[in-house]
């Protein structure tokens, strides 16, 4: 509820309205600003700053701000797919728990790889990647499916219709897959961690049955080429 | 109001204030590189290649000593921490770092005289400031020193999470634990195998109708009896520090009692009887046992305990002092004891225990080696090593 309307319904309405009012989903009076998280923005000293900036500045001690979303960190670590991530394997809102089995997975990667890299001579040590960051990154990007299917009804009957898809789609079903994957089909007893990391690590070979997955969408769509006039947009 | 006016000008002072400490942290460490220089890698300021814990000294605080890997398999068959034992296999090196507690610890035992009644250390502190890895660096002095080392990883295990508790042989009332026993008797033996060799018993101990061990045998046998006949494993542990215990005052070998977790000994268990009432920890044989030998009425040797509150029960998480953790009870039983506080790491220990982890590569985010991630990494841990090592695991 917006300010001034909530401000004239107190007055008649009190008895109903409850105590906790949910502030960041609810719309907000158009005059208050984003909060500012970086912290090179006020590490600046006054002098540097030009025109435009000592008047926002100037503005900002005025107007009132919005309250910060817990997943906004100011932190030098945080990393937007990561968390997108955490938030896809939440599970009841538990973000504890999602964010404190991503950390381990993290280091599992880490462990497995040092390992590997202590072990290996020297000439192979330049081949070994061992931050998890990349390893995450860069198994995602290869899960990527890059064409997907969509279906069209014509005449009565369901078509699987090859369309292309935007960046998004293609990160949230890649990120999909791997958690699916994951929870479905492995064995009982495994940790969350464990299952993950290995997944990760095929996955940035190129192996695994997440890239199985992707190449036999690919076909599908490669098979299905003849319906591609049924899309319109 | 002036809400991010104020939240300038506060995080303005927390930098200076961080940019300070990180100064002074790189002088000392400056001041004493040039003393002993070790000239090839500049890393290398934060290792000594002193690996005998009878030469550290305060030149050596802040650095890390190598410990070679199967001196660890045969000094710490049990004892160190879990995630101590991961960081081992992950590096391939087992690196302890030289702390001051540890070196006052050492300080003590050197001049200390086994002529009279063994003296009682309580290693304390909160949680995760390295009481247990003080206790492993005494534990590798005393037997690099050549001392017998009775070392019990964790006293908790022993009044917890038991699958089997039997009815005591020896005294009616009492409970034995024959699978904690077994596990311990194993890995007291692989490390003092010299010593169950020369240590005769001085009576002859009967287990059961038909078994017996005579007088004047190694007490190796009574090791073995124990491990063989599993239900009388708790009496054989206990046979053990009997015979331990009258014959440290002769001087042929110094003990050392290395109990981590004491005030479980004096708390209260979580095991129940089959009739559901509570078990108290005197009604265990092996704590009984054991709180026979925290006892100063021996001599020849020194007993270190470490306080928990980790796996303590029913003790409040922000408990940490003695007084607190050890109760009425227990501080009477150990009273008088030398307490010895661990706190969190000073900042010459910080920028040492994070040039160690940037050498072995285990901060591997871009961002971690910046200034800004080391400022980061050491407002969120709070210089507590626990939690160093938890944040520096993802990274």
């Amino acid at each position: 509820m917006a300010a001034p309307s909530a401000a004239g319904l107190c007055r008649r309405l009190r008895a109903w309205l409850p105590r906790i009012m949910p502030v960041r989903w609810s719309r907000y009076n158009p005059s208050y600003l984003e909060p500012e998280v970086k912290t090179e923005a006020y590490q600046k000293p006054l002098e540097e700053l030009t025109e435009e900036e000592k008047e926002q500045m100037e503005l900002k001690a005025v107007r009132p701000i919005k309250a910060a979303p817990p997943t906004l960190s100011s932190s030098v670590f945080s990393d937007p797919m990561i968390s997108k991530f955490t938030n896809m394997m939440m599970k009841s809102g538990n973000k504890v728990l999602a964010r404190s089995l991503m950390s381990q997975t993290l280091e599992a990667i880490k462990r497995k790889q040092l390992e590997k890299y202590h072990k290996a001579p020297e000439n192979e040590k330049e081949t070994i990647e061992c931050n998890p960051y990349v390893i995450f990154h860069q198994a995602l990007k290869n899960c990527q499916p890059i064409i997907g299917l969509s279906s069209i009804t014509r005449g009565g009957k369901t078509y699987q219709v090859p369309v292309p898809l935007t960046d998004n789609r293609k990160r949230f079903l890649a990120m999909k897959w791997m958690i699916t994957e994951c929870r479905e089909n492995k064995h009982r007893r495994t940790m969350m961690p464990e299952k993950l990391s290995q997944e990760l690590l095929l996955a940035f070979n190129n192996e695994g049955p997440i890239i199985k997955k992707k190449h036999v969408l690919h076909k599908m769509a490669e098979s299905n080429r003849a319906y591609a006039h049924f899309r319109w947009w | 109001m002036l809400r991010s006016l104020q939240g300038l000008v506060c995080r303005s002072l927390k930098l200076d204030h961080g940019c300070v400490l990180h100064t002074a942290a790189r002088d000392g460490l400056s001041s004493v590189s040039s003393q002993d220089v070790p000239a090839e890698n500049p890393r290398a300021v934060f290792h000594t290649s002193e690996s005998d814990p009878a030469k550290h000294t305060e030149q050596h605080e802040g650095r890390l000593y190598n410990i070679p890997l199967e001196e660890v398999k045969a000094v710490f068959p049990h004892g160190l921490p879990y995630r101590f034992q991961q960081q081992i296999q992950t590096f391939n090196e087992a690196r302890v770092m030289v702390r001051k507690p540890a070196l006052e610890l050492l300080a003590y035992l050197k001049g200390s005289n086994f002529a009279h009644p063994a003296v009682r250390y309580v290693i304390y502190g909160e949680r995760g400031t390295g009481k247990t890895m003080t206790l492993c660096h005494v534990v590798h002095y005393c037997s690099r020193q050549g001392w017998l080392v009775l070392h019990i990883p964790d006293a908790h295990l022993w009044v917890k999470n038991c699958k089997e508790l039997l009815q005591s042989s020896y005294k009616k009332d009492r409970l034995d634990q024959p699978l904690q026993a077994s596990v311990w008797l194993k890995n007291f033996k692989s490390s003092n195998e010299r010593f169950l060799q020369e240590i005769k018993t001085q009576k002859k101990y009967m287990w059961g109708k038909q078994e017996s061990t005579e007088e004047g045998r190694p007490l190796g046998e009574v090791v073995e009896q124990g491990l063989a006949r599993v239900r009388s494993a708790s009496d054989a542990v206990g046979v053990v520090l009997r015979e331990i215990k009258q014959q440290s005052h002769r001087g042929s070998f110094r003990l050392l009692v290395a109990v981590d977790g004491v005030n479980a000994l004096w708390g209260r268990t979580s095991l129940r009887k089959e009739d559901k009432s509570p078990v108290s920890p005197e009604e265990l044989t092996l704590v009984h046992n054991l709180r026979k030998m925290v006892r100063n009425d021996w001599s020849g040797g020194a007993i270190v305990t470490t306080l928990s509150q980790t796996g303590s029960l029913f003790k409040p998480s922000s408990a940490y002092t003695p007084q607190e953790l050890l109760g009425k009870e227990g501080f009477d039983a150990l009273d008088p004891f030398v307490p010895i506080p661990v706190p969190n790491y000073s900042p010459r220990e910080f920028e040492s225990c994070y040039g160690y982890y940037l050498e072995r590569k285990w901060l591997q985010h871009e961002k971690a080696h910046t200034e800004d991630g080391k400022a980061e990494l050491r407002f969120l841990s709070g210089s507590n090593p626990r939690q160093l090592d938890r944040l520096a695991g993802p990274l």
